[in-house]
């Protein structure tokens, strides 16, 4: 059965680096991975590519118009395989990202792009319209897991994200549910004990925590993921771990997010102690 | 057809263009005209609302410059005031001089009444560059989409050449862009009626101009609109008054008829009542569910001449 997860969580915060390193691990072991970069800024697979920009959904349709777009100008193959696709968008400042977001869902679907043992989603940092809730929606990704360091406006965007979680498995064909929380230190005090009380706070568990590594930095100056960089290193040994709890994981929840009084007295407590 | 000279750009998908387009096209018919006002349409499709809509806005923009029009009138639509198209910044780096912006957006709230105020406020930009008040009228906000838009307009040109003024501006029918420099000229404006307040005084405040707040209705309320246009022009109106009474005991004497008859009123709206009050004292009717079913037109009817030909239309139903 496919498996589809998205990652979601505030920008900046290392959700592609995650998607692009869980894609390498899963495609290590031998399975068909599917990429999917849900933001304008199209740098989701860079890593898989070997820094290559790739073009993305939304170029071609600038470009040609959506009806004479084939699945070969839209998918590439990168590191093991992982088929790699950007969604793309506007340019800063003009049109809809999120309409493109729906558009893109709607061209891979047509093209049956949408295969493989696993698709991971990665999205734009906030979930700022429909548009980018569509990794969520029926027939997406059912399993969401959000990214966060231990800073509190990276726990805040964690906990926006668990309201749109809530609202979206609460609808009658909602399927998706929070699978987990990934910790991804920023060498803070306490991060992975805040981190995985935070996971605890709103019903559900941090799947993993990812420490602080010069080895990413070297290994994104390099164009590629920590997997193939540095495989015998033990980040890449952290994230085949995360990579293999998440085809394990059965665990899914329906988060309870908190107030955000809660969420500051929490993030509090580990600062003074 | 409001500017004559002018052509409209509907930003957004075909269909928003399409349905006015056809709304008019089916009065135009109704009115057995054939000429219907040019409207273009930027023709947003998934890909302009993605990528935004600004070129396409500046290509309908092109598209009407080229047809060399005195104005070019661009009104927003729901969705490309919903992804933030900077239609201002467009038309001001269009080099065009008599291009307006009217925010038509419907989702962002109120409905005809508000979207034909944001038009005379949009296009009243134009106004203000013609002579010192000149003791004439100009008419604001006739509604063109009224089937007895012209009647009514005859009707106040032979109402106020009793007074001796006459109208100098339609704001905004049937006139060129050159005319609508005239706004502010006039030493009145009367307002088609009390929903476009905001716009009397809004003029009021830019122009000086004072206004009255409704065309006429009724047969005291014509006589009281004489009254009050002599007052704000300073004119005697006592002799005008008294014709036009004159004027209006003929027709009711020429609808005996229908005096003492038995009617039922039909969907009579609350603007309507007071009318209706009057009709029934002025012709001695005898109201209820029996009789014959008379009703009173929405728009009400405008001074002694719209209500001559209510009572024709009354007197058809009575002898039916």
């Amino acid at each position: 059965m496919m498996k589809q997860i998205a990652l979601y969580g505030k920008g900046g915060i290392g959700k592609s680096t995650t998607s692009a390193n869980i894609s390498a691990a899963l495609s290590d072991m031998g399975l068909d991975i599917l990429q999917i970069g849900c933001d304008p800024k199209r740098d989701s697979t860079r890593m898989l590519m070997q820094g290559r920009l790739i073009p993305t959904v939304m170029d071609q349709v600038r470009e040609r118009g959506d009806r004479s777009i084939a699945l070969e100008d839209v998918v590439f193959s990168g590191y093991g395989g992982v088929r790699c696709v950007e969604a793309g968008g506007p340019e800063p400042g003009v049109g809809c990202a999120g309409r493109g977001i729906i558009a893109t869902f709607q061209i891979l679907e047509r093209l049956g792009a949408l295969h493989g043992d696993v698709i991971v989603y990665d999205v734009l940092g906030d979930v700022v319209c429909g548009g980018f809730a569509m990794p969520m929606r029926e027939g997406y990704a059912q399993e969401i897991y959000l990214v966060t360091s231990g800073e509190l406006m990276s726990l805040y965007a964690a906990n926006n994200i668990c309201k749109a979680i809530k609202r979206l498995s609460g609808r009658s064909r909602g399927i998706c549910r929070l699978g987990g929380v990934i910790g991804n230190g920023k060498n803070l005090d306490s991060e992975e004990e805040l981190i995985s009380r935070f996971a605890e706070r709103i019903g559900s568990t941090m799947v993993q925590f990812v420490p602080r590594s010069p080895v990413v930095q070297r290994a994104e100056l390099n164009k590629k993921t920590v997997i193939e960089f540095d495989p015998g290193s033990s980040q890449a040994g952290v994230y085949r771990h995360l990579a293999a709890k998440i085809m394990e994981n059965t665990r899914l929840d329906i988060p309870e997010p908190l107030e955000m009084e809660d969420l500051e007295a929490l993030a509090y407590e580990f600062i003074t102690n | 057809m409001a500017v004559t000279d002018g052509i409209t750009i509907i930003h957004g998908p075909d269909g928003c263009a399409h349905h006015t387009t056809s709304l008019l096209h089916a009065l135009q018919v109704d009115h057995d005209r054939l000429f219907s006002p040019i409207i273009l349409s930027s023709s947003l499709t998934e890909s302009e609302i993605i990528f935004g809509g600004e070129e396409a806005l500046g290509k309908a923009i092109r598209s009407a410059v080229a047809r060399k029009p005195g104005l070019i009138c661009v009104l927003t639509s729901c969705v490309s005031a919903a992804i933030g198209d900077d239609v201002q910044s467009v038309c001001n780096s269009s080099h065009c001089p008599d291009i307006i912006v009217v925010p038509t957006g419907g989702f962002l709230g109120g409905g005809f009444s508000e979207g034909v105020e944001q038009a005379l406020l949009a296009l009243s930009v134009l106004g203000g560059s013609g002579s010192e008040p000149d003791g004439s009228v100009t008419l604001i906000g006739e509604k063109n989409l009224e089937y007895e838009v012209d009647a009514h307009y005859r009707e106040l040109s032979r109402l106020l050449s009793l007074l001796g003024i006459h109208i100098r501006l339609r704001f905004i029918r049937n006139v060129s862009t050159a005319a609508l420099s005239q706004l502010g000229s006039g030493s009145l404006n009367i307002l088609r009626d009390h929903s476009l307040e905001e716009v009397g005084e809004s003029f009021r405040r830019r122009f000086g101009t004072p206004y009255i707040p409704s065309f006429p209705v009724g047969f005291s309320g014509t006589l009281r609109f004489l009254e009050q246009v002599g007052e704000q022009l300073g004119i005697d109106s006592r002799q005008a008054v008294k014709t036009e009474r004159e004027n209006q005991e003929q027709l009711i004497g020429n609808f005996r008829d229908l005096r003492g008859a038995n009617v039922s009123f039909y969907g009579l709206s609350s603007s309507a009542l007071p009318l209706s009050e009057e009709l029934i004292q002025r012709f001695d009717l005898r109201p209820g569910t029996a009789g014959f079913t008379c009703s009173i037109p929405d728009p009400l009817p405008v001074g002694t001449a719209g209500l001559s030909r209510m009572l024709h239309r009354w007197r058809r139903v009575c002898r039916a």
